[in-house]
């Protein structure tokens, strides 16, 4: 059920929709138009990602191959993936705006929509993420490792390597962790770089969008 | 039935190809029955390790192209019963051998050997891929530095995507005087963050560089820190329960300064 410019793939967070390089828009939505017709399955109001690899489309043109997809399909495009050139995994990157459905404020997200649950550590080079709503993970976050979610992000373990909540934009999202001495922490587009070295508090803390517009971290007692 | 353990680090000369030697030799002391394969195609070196370099016919190239049987390309030890090493090829490249390849020679070799250790390339590239194509287990190999830790996760994690399991760490190079300093990552700060077992700690130790020199694997070397180390590891390969050591000064300062913080 694929052609060459386009292809449809399920992964642990949902479906992709993967693009392949060097195609115009016309092409993209000529090929998703033969593919998603010769499927039986209805995907009607079913939410997908976007990934692309190098040489994308224009955001421009992202946004109306989103538009189409809503208006002809009716998909909900829940996120936009930068893929590796060789890489058929997602690696999300740099939040984008428009990744966000159209109708949908990035306050209406809902936190835990499709909370990840993650049984195991990332480690250095393993990116876990979550567009729909908030990541779980019962482990550590390893330096090299990276966590990406729309909500919030919970490390019941060591968070050393990079989160990044929020992913969409939602400036409510916060990150929370038993030891949190992470290499770099951002929440929708504020960055957070703790001091090298810093070592281990002993008690779980939050990291979270502050008053001054900076990512202020402190114990975590309850939320409130 | 033997099992087939790949040696491997990530970082280049954290000690895999050392250790494989030591291990290597001293299972074949205790009685078993061991090949050790150099998979490190194009630098090949464990023959030189071991002193084997100059009885090195046929490398495990010309088995794959079947130019030999495999029988006939095992390099059988000058100095201990029942050990045996399959060269890597110095002519060709780390991706001249495909993944099946390497599988079918560990398949076979395992049917009559206790154990059979691989010796990985640095890297994640194909050459690391090849020699762990053939694994169930694997041991790690870090130095007490943050690269080679670093490098250790990512392996670990590329491992656990291929199901090899159990994956065991050993800590090479480690210096008890350093820890004691505060100089050096300790143990407890290393296995914290891989959360692996640790099947055992090689102290830093001269001995290790003479023995490489020599072509005689240290173990041979009744009594030096590091041939007792790699005894002791050995033993626990086979099963037996051996108590890792607790090198003195690890931890033991910045434990009573924890102490001290914790009641005031
Ligand atoms: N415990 C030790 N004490 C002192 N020197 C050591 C120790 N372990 C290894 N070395 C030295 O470190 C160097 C690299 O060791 P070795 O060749 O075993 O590493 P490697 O991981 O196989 O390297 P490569 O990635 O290049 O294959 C050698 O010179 C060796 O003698
Ligand atoms: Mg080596």
């Amino acid at each position: 059920m694929e052609n060459s410019i386009v292809k449809l793939r399920g992964y642990k967070d949902g479906l992709h929709l993967i693009i392949t390089p060097k195609v115009d828009l016309v092409e993209v939505e000529t090929a998703v138009k033969e593919l998603l017709e010769r499927m039986n399955q209805p995907l009607s109001g079913t939410s997908i990602h976007i990934d692309l690899t190098t040489s994308p489309l224009t955001s421009d043109d992202m946004k109306e191959l989103e538009t189409y997809l809503t208006e002809n399909y009716d998909l909900v495009v829940s996120g936009v993936n930068i893929l590796d050139e060789n890489d058929e995994s997602p690696i999300l990157a740099a939040p984008a705006t428009h990744s966000i459905a159209p109708n949908l404020q990035a306050d209406d997200q809902p936190d835990f929509g499709q909370a990840k649950i993650v049984r195991q550590t990332i480690r250095s080079g393993q990116t876990t993420s979550c567009l729909t709503g908030s990541v779980l993970i019962y482990g550590d976050v390893n330096p090299g490792g990276e966590v990406v979610a729309s909500g919030d992000i919970i490390v019941l373990g060591a968070l050393r390597g990079n989160a990044h909540a929020g992913a969409h934009g939602k400036l409510s999202s916060v990150i929370i962790a038993m030891e949190l001495v992470p290499l770099q922490l951002q929440i929708g587009t504020y960055v957070n770089r703790p001091p090298l070295g810093q070592k281990s508090r002993g008690y779980p803390e939050i990291a979270r969008v502050g008053a001054e517009d900076v990512i202020i971290v402190e114990e975590f007692i309850k939320f409130n | 039935m033997g099992k087939v353990i790949v040696i491997t680090s990530g970082k280049g000369g954290v000690g895999k190809t050392t250790s494989t030697a030591n291990l290597g030799t001293a299972l074949a002391m205790i009685s078993k029955k061991v090949v050790i394969i150099d998979a490190d195609v194009g630098l090949r070196n464990l023959d030189v390790v071991m002193g084997l370099e100059s009885r090195v016919v046929y490398t495990s190239m010309d088995v794959i192209e079947k130019r030999c049987e495999l029988e006939k390309a095992l390099v059988k030890d000058r100095r201990v019963e029942d050990l045996f090493l399959l060269a890597a090829s110095q002519r060709n490249r780390k991706d001249d051998i495909k993944p099946e390849q390497m599988l079918d020679i560990c398949e076979r070799l395992k049917e009559i050997y206790d154990f059979v250790l691989v010796d990985s390339p640095a890297g994640i590239e194909q050459g690391f891929h090849n020699a762990a194509a053939g694994a169930e287990e694997a041991i790690i190999i870090t130095t007490p530095d943050v690269s080679a830790i670093r490098d250790a996760d990512r392996i670990i994690g590329l491992l656990q995507n291929q199901n090899i399991e159990p994956i065991n760490l050993i800590l090479n190079r480690l210096s008890p005087t350093l820890v004691k300093k505060g100089n050096m990552i300790s143990k407890n700060d290393v296995l914290d963050i891989l959360n692996i077992d640790l099947l055992g700690i090689v102290p830093e130790d001269p001995g290790v560089i003479a023995s490489t020199n020599r072509g005689v694997p240290l173990v041979h070397n009744d009594g030096s820190p590091g041939a007792d180390a790699y005894m002791r590891i050995a033993r626990r390969m086979t099963g037996q329960r051996i108590p890792i050591p607790e090198m003195r000064d690890d931890n033991f300062f910045s434990n009573i300064l924890k102490w001290f913080s914790r009641n005031k």
